[in-house]
């Protein structure tokens, strides 16, 4: 069953993704990529990233797109031009995509997997044990996020002043 | 040695990162093949996606707690970019209405 949850959820991701990619109204876009990271979410579940699983649903799916949603909401339906800078430009795009992926394709061959260290899977991915990862050995970049996401802050509300506003 | 056992099957890794692969190549066609900024920025994010699927991938084959820590980074860091992103295209947009992302060149030398 572990089989048919992975190729449903991979079907409607890929999916979801030449959906972003095909839409004309960036709604739709953003909509198909709520549904990819919602069929991504299911994938983490399956490899037993509980904790991941739901940070996705909540921060990304439900902030960081509701953030696109925003926008398109405020500025309305974009309309795109329909002709491009180079001519050829799309089939030259497709070209070295397919280029990429036949790259990446080949680095999987090589792969060598390593053996895994035997560990407790039933407390793997739990939030016991990210914690444990990420508030001793992984201490400083978790205060580094958290500067980060301090400063996005403060960019974001200096950004979105009035024109004429000083302070 | 790349097969795991979920839910009593057995699943390779391989097909998680051909999957991963998959959508990353379809954004990476999305960043070069569309015009609107937002557009651009969407296709960034499943980019993004793509990579903390290969991430999660890694750390259940290895059985290693550490690619779900950065997964939770990058994801971090993906949503303070789409914050800051977000404000620029707001901002620009405030000025004038941008149909195609070239119109914004007014950096080039």
């Amino acid at each position: 069953m572990a089989i048919a949850i992975f190729f449903i959820a991979a079907a409607l991701a890929v999916a979801g993704g030449i959906g972003v990619i095909s839409f004309s109204e960036p709604i739709r876009s953003v909509l198909s990529l709520v549904v990819v990271m919602l069929a991504l979410s299911v994938l983490f579940l399956l490899l037993s990233a509980q904790f991941v699983f739901v940070v996705q649903i909540i921060v990304y799916a439900g902030a960081v797109m509701v953030l696109f949603l925003f926008v398109i909401a405020l500025f309305g339906p974009a309309r795109e031009l329909a002709r491009t800078r180079l001519r050829f430009q799309s089939w030259l795009s497709v070209l070295f995509v397919l280029a990429l992926l036949g790259l990446i394709w080949a680095m999987l061959q090589g792969i060598q997997y390593r053996q895994p260290e035997p560990t407790d899977l039933s407390v793997f991915g739990t939030v016991q044990s990210i914690a444990v990862g990420l508030f001793t050995t992984y201490l400083y970049p978790f205060e580094l996020t958290s500067i980060l996401l301090l400063v996005a802050a403060i960019g974001a509300i200096y950004l979105s002043r009035r024109p004429g506003q000083d302070q | 040695m790349s097969s795991m056992t979920i839910g009593g099957s057995q699943l390779d890794a391989s097909w998680f990162l051909i999957l991963g692969a998959i959508l990353f190549t379809i954004g990476a066609a999305g960043v070069l093949v569309r015009r609107n900024p937002l557009v651009i920025l969407i296709c960034i994010e499943l980019m993004l996606n793509a990579v903390n699927l290969t991430l999660i991938v890694f750390s259940r084959q290895l059985e290693n707690i550490e690619g779900q820590l950065f997964a939770l980074m990058s994801m971090t860091v993906a949503a303070a970019e789409a914050v800051v992103g977000l404000a620029i295209l707001v901002d620009i947009f405030h000025v004038r209405d941008v149909e195609d992302i070239d119109e914004l060149s007014e950096l080039k030398g």
